[in-house]
């Protein structure tokens, strides 16, 4: 019952994808349970493989974008999925150009969270319709980005506290 | 309707939201109109904005559970499902035959509670209230069930990491056998009354199309997707705690409106009732939890859970200390916001209230309404109720 007809694999999924972007144009590949996969690309392949993703094998699904923010670079994971099947597509983004292109015109559900993780984070979507603030109260300051590891909760609080006392947010 | 050409110069901003008092989730929508007609929506969310993902980086994993428990007051269990088995899957750590049970009865329990409280709103919604009181004195059973087994009416604290914290007693396995049974007799007499009641179904048959192929490139989840004729569901597709080991059918219809997700939701009522009962009768013995470390080897993964309003994904990635490094999460509404854009253009605004409450998100946002002219800069505030008002005389007059 677990396993439904017309499910791809994971495995399969992967190294079909792999040898379609040919060699050395994959960072990390991993299957660690079934259903689950892990894809670590170079941005510049990713657009490419997205589009195979979607438009060939099936994951049309795009659960989420999440961003995290590691020491020296940051990441952007896609989670697509077909089925059962949760395939995480990670493009490492250096921190001093975060731009990726956007996926909206392979993925039209892609445009809510583009736009939270540009908000949160700062990474710039490259031709993205609209990344205005949808999150955030009107008074945060333009330029800070709260998700990051250099901004404390402490910070945080100071901007809030800050936008009281000048009566642009309510209590 | 005047047959008339929407241009900016005609049109209203009609903005809705963000803020009621009772309900549990904020969102601001603004739409733009020609006379009665929507012709563009846009969203502004974050009015309730917590910044629980950025807080969940600062505790520890065991403070992290009473947090996420507290992200939704309606399906409190689905998050707390969804993180405890990332966080197991992280440790490496099986949970006791008996804890998935336990998870399964509970989830559906809570599946039976929000759909009633849906099917409740969406009776309020198109002027049904005594449907709607009916629908909420029936829900009080199984309010009544899950405090029976909790000691809460919401955010249960069922699960914790390595399994639930509450056995349950074979008595209180018949009272939820017997509060089932009422349950479904409640379901198949309300799916008979709104296929039989006329004034329920002109209000939601052709109401809030979703073309399926929108759907899906929207990336739209749960009901709202299978109300599409898409069958989707991770407790087939994904199975997580004992959804493998019970039988039970992906409820689909295909009429893509608020009617069909609205018998979606009315079966899906009777389908959790078999999984509960399923798991009633092969309840396994033997402990409910075990004890896990505190400290969380690195890794990362990705948990996904259905809960009643869809897909429910949560991302953790672990550093090897007791508080993770980062931790994301996306709830079904999010993921029907570009969908529910999709369903109210072209249509009325008196169909707002029923469509927006379709997918089943915070309704709450209709409680205060303000009207703007562009012309004149004229603007009126309407109340939810006004709105409804508006709403059922101008369904009348048409």
């Amino acid at each position: 019952m677990s396993q439904r007809q017309g499910n791809t694999s994971e495995e399969s999924t992967l190294s079909v994808l792999i040898s379609y972007l040919g060699q050395g144009r994959t960072i990390e590949a991993k299957t660690p349970r079934a259903r689950r996969a892990f894809l670590t690309l170079p941005p510049e392949s990713f657009r490419d493989a997205l589009a195979f993703l979607v438009n060939e094998e099936g994951f049309r699904h795009l659960s989420t974008v999440t961003a995290v923010d590691v020491n020296d670079h940051m990441e952007v994971i896609y989670h697509l999925s077909s089925g059962g099947v949760s395939l995480s597509l990670r493009i490492p983004v250096p921190k001093d150009k975060l731009v990726v292109p956007s996926i909206v015109d392979l993925v039209p559900g892609a445009v809510l969270y583009e736009r939270e993780v540009h908000e949160l984070f700062g990474i710039v979507f490259e031709g993205h319709p609209d990344l205005r603030p949808l999150l955030l109260p009107d008074c945060w300051p333009e330029g800070l980005y709260p998700m990051r590891k250099n901004l404390s909760l402490v910070q945080i609080r100071g901007v809030l506290a800050d936008a009281r006392a000048t009566a642009k947010l309510g209590r | 309707m005047p047959e008339q050409q929407p241009s900016l110069d005609d049109s209203f901003i009609i903005p809705i939201g963000p803020q009621h008092p009772a309900l549990k989730e904020f969102e601001y929508f603004e739409l733009r109109v020609d006379g009665e007609e929507i012709i563009d929506v846009s969203v502004r969310l974050g009015y309730n904005h917590r910044g629980i993902e950025k807080a969940i980086e600062s505790r520890t994993y065991t403070q992290n559970l009473y947090l996420i428990e507290r992200i939704c007051g309606i399906c409190s269990h689905a998050h707390t499902t969804c993180y405890c088995q990332a966080i197991e899957e992280l440790l490496g750590v099986t949970i006791p035959d008996r804890a998935r049970y336990i998870r399964t009865i509970v989830a559906e329990l809570e599946r039976i509670h929000s759909h009633l409280l849906w099917l409740g709103i969406a009776a309020h919604e198109i002027g049904f209230d005594t449907l709607f009181m009916y629908i909420w004195a029936d829900r009080e059973i199984v309010m009544d069930l899950l405090e029976l087994i909790s000691g809460n009416r919401v955010n249960y604290a069922m699960n914790t990491i390595g399994g639930v914290t509450r056995d349950m007693s074979p008595e209180l396995l018949d009272n939820i056998r017997e509060g089932i049974a009422k349950l479904e007799s409640r379901a198949r007499f309300y799916k008979d009354l709104c296929v039989e009641e006329g004034s329920v179904m002109q209000r939601v048959v052709g109401v809030g199309v979703l073309q399926p192929e929108d759907a899906l490139h929207l990336c739209a989840v749960g009901p709202t997707l299978r109300a599409c004729g898409i069958a989707n569901d991770l407790r087939k597709d994904d199975p997580y705690a004992a959804y493998d080991a019970v039988s039970f059918n992906v409820i689909t219809y295909d009429g893509c409106d608020v009617a069909s997700r609205m018998f979606v939701r009315i079966d899906e009522l009777i389908e959790s009732v078999r999984v509960i009962d399923q798991c009633l009768h092969c309840m396994p013995p033997g402990p409910h939890k075990v004890k896990v470390v505190r400290k969380v080897p690195s890794g990362e993964v990705v948990s996904r859970v259905e809960a009643p309003r869809g897909e429910l994904i949560h991302y953790a990635r672990s550093n090897g200390t007791d508080q993770p490094e980062r931790y994301k999460v996306r709830a079904p509404t999010l993921a029907n916001m570009p969908a529910l854009r999709k369903m109210l253009v072209g249509g009325y605004i008196a169909d707002v209230p029923i469509v927006i409450a379709g997918i089943d998100p915070c309704f709450g946002c209709l409680d205060r309404m303000s009207l703007v002219d562009v012309k004149t800069g004229r603007n009126w505030i309407w109340s939810s109720d006004q709105l409804r008002r508006h709403s059922l005389t101008w369904r009348q007059q048409a």
